[in-house]
């Protein structure tokens, strides 16, 4: 299992509509984990000074995390695998 | 999540895991189905309703269809004056999907429906302190609703928006407050609510007629309920002034 970050650009987003999208997301993961697809969102950061929202998902695949974000209809710009790094590791 | 509603998940993926036999993939989705709330539960049952009828998408009908079964008991929903059965609005709510189903998304009205409970959420927060939307918020989502679904059950049962949203209101309510713990019906008939109010049943009838105080007709039959806590609003405080103009029944 890996870990990628989602980057969404969503001009105007209110913490209602990400609130929303928020239940699409875990749904659909919920879905596609049933499926044998294990997806699972970690946790998102909104920018407030920026369009910009960060969602951390860990999944098998690239591939899983972009039909899960596809499937809760949710728009994104980018993703891409992510490597954690903590106080604890260095 | 009710037992009973969280072993219908279980089942619906019991295929799955037994084809998958994967202990991480069913640590992963245990881990999924302990942190549900019930507006969860109604997706994924929304997500199941669309399965089942072979869409490839999930509807605003799929989402109605997953709240209701959400918060249903043996397949029967009791909703304010209303029981819907999940049976006659095409829901197998004991058989769950088997064989391939196709992947389902979100419809764009789908995503409306949503964002529209969200901000009922917000504005319900503010009052009483909610920050999470839960299945209620979703349902009352519905109630401007004009078409599909829900739209068929306000011509065939006669809900009218603030109907349902008075409905959506008592949900939980009523459970909190039911025959265990000892305390009286919620809805009466015109003579017990007569009997609460001690006037006679004919004036309760003229309230109702006037409409002065609320009341519903249960689906399909002439009979009418009343909200006991919609009997406060024929009560006027007697101030100084009015003391002796009316008279008591």
């Amino acid at each position: 299992m890996s870990f990628f970050v989602v980057k969404r650009d969503l001009p105007g987003v209110t913490p209602e509509v990400l609130q929303s999208a928020g239940i699409r997301a875990k749904s659909c993961c919920a879905e596609m984990t049933g499926e044998g697809q294990p997806v699972r969102w970690i946790r998102s950061f909104y920018l407030p000074e920026t369009p910009q929202t960060h969602c951390y998902f860990e999944a098998a695949s690239k591939a899983a995390v972009e039909e899960a974000n596809q499937r809760a209809r949710i728009p994104f710009t980018q993703i891409a695998e992510v490597v954690e790094m903590t106080p604890e590791m260095v | 999540m009710s037992g009973q509603n969280r072993s219908a998940v279980e089942n619906c993926s019991r295929n799955t895991f037994l084809l998958t036999n994967n202990k991480i993939i069913i640590t992963l989705f245990k881990i999924v189905l302990d942190n549900m709330s019930d507006a969860d539960l109604a997706a994924a049952f929304a997500i199941f309703a669309a399965k089942q009828r072979g869409s490839d998408e999930v509807t605003p009908d799929h989402i109605l269809l997953g709240c209701l079964r959400a918060i249903s008991r043996f397949g029967i929903v009791t909703l304010g004056p209303w029981s819907l059965d999940l049976e006659a609005l095409g829901v197998d709510w004991i058989q769950q999907p088997d064989g391939p189903r196709p992947k389902v998304a979100y419809s764009r009205e789908a995503v409306d429906l949503f964002d529209r409970a969200t901000m009922i959420a917000k504005s319900i927060a503010k009052s009483a302190g909610e920050t999470s939307v839960s299945v209620n918020h979703l349902l009352a989502a519905f109630a401007v609703e004009k078409d599909g679904l829900m739209g068929e059950l306000k011509r065939t049962h006669g809900i009218t928006s603030a109907s349902w949203r008075a409905a959506v209101a008592r949900l939980g309510v009523d459970e909190t407050s039911g025959a265990e713990s000892g305390a009286k019906p919620e809805y009466l008939t015109p003579e017990e609510a007569a009997g609460t109010l001690g006037i006679h049943v004919q004036t309760m009838r003229a309230y109702i007629r006037s409409g002065r105080l609320p009341a519903f007709r249960l689906a399909g039959e002439r009979s009418i309920r009343l909200l006991r806590t919609d009997l406060e609003k024929v009560l006027e405080p007697l101030t100084s002034e009015k003391t002796g103009e009316k008279r008591e029944e």
